[in-house]
């Protein structure tokens, strides 16, 4: 499948972009469980997170996939650019406890600690949304059409927003890479894709998947009302 | 969570208007609309409620079209628990002769609180965490807390009883027996009911035991809705047999306990949203006797009737609140406090944790007090304060449990923390 094989190159880059810039002590952080609670583990190396620059980790092990602003054209690699912090740490919390899989991401999210889960969700919060380049086709205007009104019938901007531009735990859509939002929306209905809650798999379950990659190809090309 | 500046004068001005004095219950409710004798909802309610597509989440019903109302949602705990040394312990505010500590942190999603014969305090969870855990009663604040239980979705009502963990998540009923002897392999649990409706609206629940009985809820699968066998609080043999209505149009109730003078049962309800900012006010209520019903969706607070299924009724037709409670003020945990550590007028009084709105602009959590006055009202006053800063949470308390010397864990699933109340001044 042609999203596995980019996975398993991302994955190669990824993972060596993560030993190459992860502090070492990631020992204690396997599981994101009770060992943040040791006040004595306050005082481990992974602690002083005011002298760790998330900019510049970010710029060192997510923009090679992400791209430095938070858009990249590397297939199927969301756009982190204009996401909100909470919707970012979810993510990443879901990678590191297992429930959302993604080889690459995972790899990632195994090494983080806590401090680093807020430090990355914090810095991609800043990062101001980055329109999708210019369309080599124009759109068709029967399918957008055809997804605004999904998008009306299915409630999407209930809790995306009438910008589909989400807010606290509900992601930006307006922009994202359509491939990726298709294996999102197909993964939510499939029980692949768990959410931080269960909202999504309510809202898709009975959605035909021909729809649901309507509202892909709508949200993808859509840039504000 | 872009939200303004915190207002002093409103917060203030919204405590005082949760003192409003307790409407009076002297009347005895008028004849009680059926509250009938159907089965409770089943898992098939949910399945057909599910199949319509075109149907808004649940929370989202009566919301407003307006830009700023088109924003707000519940907001799930946050992820990952506030390192040790930044939890809002040392900011705590409270009565004079009492002292917050933390008694365990780095406890993801911590929610409801029970204690084992044994010692261990059982600690559930709701959207995130997926786990029950048990924290040692012995130890330091850097106790640790022991997965007891790892994926399971909605773990969240929890009760012990002889030498049993009982736990509810939105679809079952299960036992884990001689739990304290098992932390680490607590075994395949009795299933007691695998037939509650599920969902993710109001479907979490929360337990008491009592005479051999376990009382649990039901909650309306809507923000506002013709709730059917929702929305109710029931009891059953601790078998799973025997389901009885306990009490009717009770749309979210998050925490209940028994009067230990009385032996009523008091229990928090949470008001709709999306009203208006400022009301309705969530709930105190007391149930008197069989049959009674709480308002749920025709009456709210016991005098707004509710503008699309008020038509036709009237509040005067169902019990009245013993206290109002705050709008949207998401009233969590109940708890009769009988320890012996704290002052005399303590003793016999509620706790009862304000989780704080997400439906309003003006975010507010803290403990209260809440005193029965013998007529069937309660006064309430403020006891902790100290979970938001800049509008923002710093912690969200939720339930509570009376250790054996009489101190105060109180659990908060915001921060994953619990702390510890203990009272040293004069008594």
């Amino acid at each position: 499948m042609r999203v596995r094989r980019w996975a398993a190159g991302v994955a190669a880059c990824v993972s060596v972009l993560a030993v190459a810039a992860l502090p070492p002590p990631a020992g204690a952080q396997d599981k994101p469980r009770p060992k943040s609670a040791s006040p004595a583990g306050g005082a481990s190396a992974a602690k002083a997170p005011q002298a760790v620059d998330y900019a510049q980790r970010f710029a060192s092990q997510c923009a090679a996939c992400h791209g430095a602003n938070g858009r990249s054209d590397m297939a199927g690699t969301p756009v982190l650019a204009g996401q909100p912090s909470l919707y970012a740490i979810t993510q990443l919390f879901l990678f590191r406890e297992g429930r959302r899989s993604n080889q690459p991401m995972t790899a990632v999210a195994k090494t983080l600690s806590d401090d680093d889960m807020r430090g990355f969700a914090d810095y991609i919060g800043t990062l101001p949304p980055v329109p999708a380049p210019a369309p080599r086709a124009p759109d068709d205007a029967a399918r957008m059409a055809k997804g605004k009104s999904l998008s009306e019938q299915h409630k999407c901007v209930f809790c995306h927003g009438a910008n589909l531009d989400g807010g606290q735990q509900v992601p930006r859509i307006a922009g994202q890479k359509e491939d990726y939002l298709q294996e999102s929306l197909r993964g939510f209905k499939s029980g692949n894709r768990p959410g931080y809650t269960q909202a999504m798999t309510a809202a898709v379950s009975q959605v035909s998947v021909e729809d649901l990659d309507t509202l892909a190809y709508y949200a993808a090309r859509f840039a504000g009302k | 969570m872009a939200m303004k500046k915190i207002r002093t004068c409103i917060a203030l001005a919204m405590l005082g208007s949760v003192g409003v004095p307790a409407l009076s219950q002297t009347t005895p409710a008028t004849p009680p609309p059926a509250a009938t004798p159907a089965a409770p909802p089943a898992a098939t309610a949910a399945a057909g409620a599910a199949s319509s597509p075109a149907d808004e989440p649940g929370w989202a019903k009566g919301r407003p079209k307006s830009d700023a109302a088109m924003k707000m949602a519940p907001v799930p705990a946050f992820p990952i628990p506030t390192a040790p040394d930044k939890l809002p312990t040392a900011r705590f505010k409270l009565p004079p002769g009492f002292k917050a500590e933390t008694f365990a942190a780095g406890i993801l999603d911590a929610r409801e609180l029970r204690q084992g014969d044994k010692g261990n305090i059982f600690v559930s969870s709701l959207f995130v965490a997926n786990k029950v855990y048990a924290v040692p009663e012995k130890g330091g604040p850097d106790r640790k807390a022991k997965v007891v239980i790892d994926n399971m979705p909605m773990a969240t009502g929890i009760a012990f009883h002889k030498g049993s963990l009982y736990v509810g998540t939105n679809t079952k009923l299960l036992r884990y027996d001689n739990i304290e002897d098992n932390l680490d392999k607590p075994g395949e649990p009795k299933v007691l009911t695998d037939k509650w409706p599920g969902g993710t609206d109001h479907s979490w629940k929360y337990f008491r035991i009592k005479d051999e009985k376990l009382y649990y809820n039901i909650g309306a699968p809507c923000n506002i809705c013709d709730p059917g066998e929702y929305a109710k609080i029931y009891r059953m043999n601790l078998d799973g047999s025997n389901v009885e209505t306990v009490a009717a149009g009770v749309r979210n109730t998050v925490g209940f306990d028994f009067d230990p003078k009385t032996g009523n049962l008091w229990f928090t309800d949470n008001g709709r949203d999306w009203f208006s900012e400022e009301l309705p006010n969530d709930e105190l209520n007391v149930v008197t006797k069989p049959g009674q019903h709480f308002g749920y969706p025709f009456c709210h607070q016991g005098n707004i009737p509710d503008p699309e299924f008020g038509w036709g009724k009237s509040c005067n037709d169902y019990a009245k609140p013993a206290a109002l409670l705050g709008p949207h003020a998401g009233s969590l945990g109940l708890t009769f406090y009988q320890g012996k550590m704290f002052p005399a007028k303590y003793q016999g009084a509620m706790f009862i944790a304000r989780h704080g709105p997400w439906n309003r602009t003006t975010k507010y959590a803290d403990i209260l007090v809440a005193r029965p006055d013998g007529k069937g009202g309660a006064k309430i006053e403020t006891f902790m304060t100290g979970f938001v800063e800049n509008n923002n949470y710093l912690g969200r308390p939720v339930d509570f449990l009376v250790m054996k010397d009489g101190s105060l864990l109180i659990s908060d699933d915001h921060a994953g923390a619990i702390y510890r109340i203990t009272y040293s001044g004069n008594k």
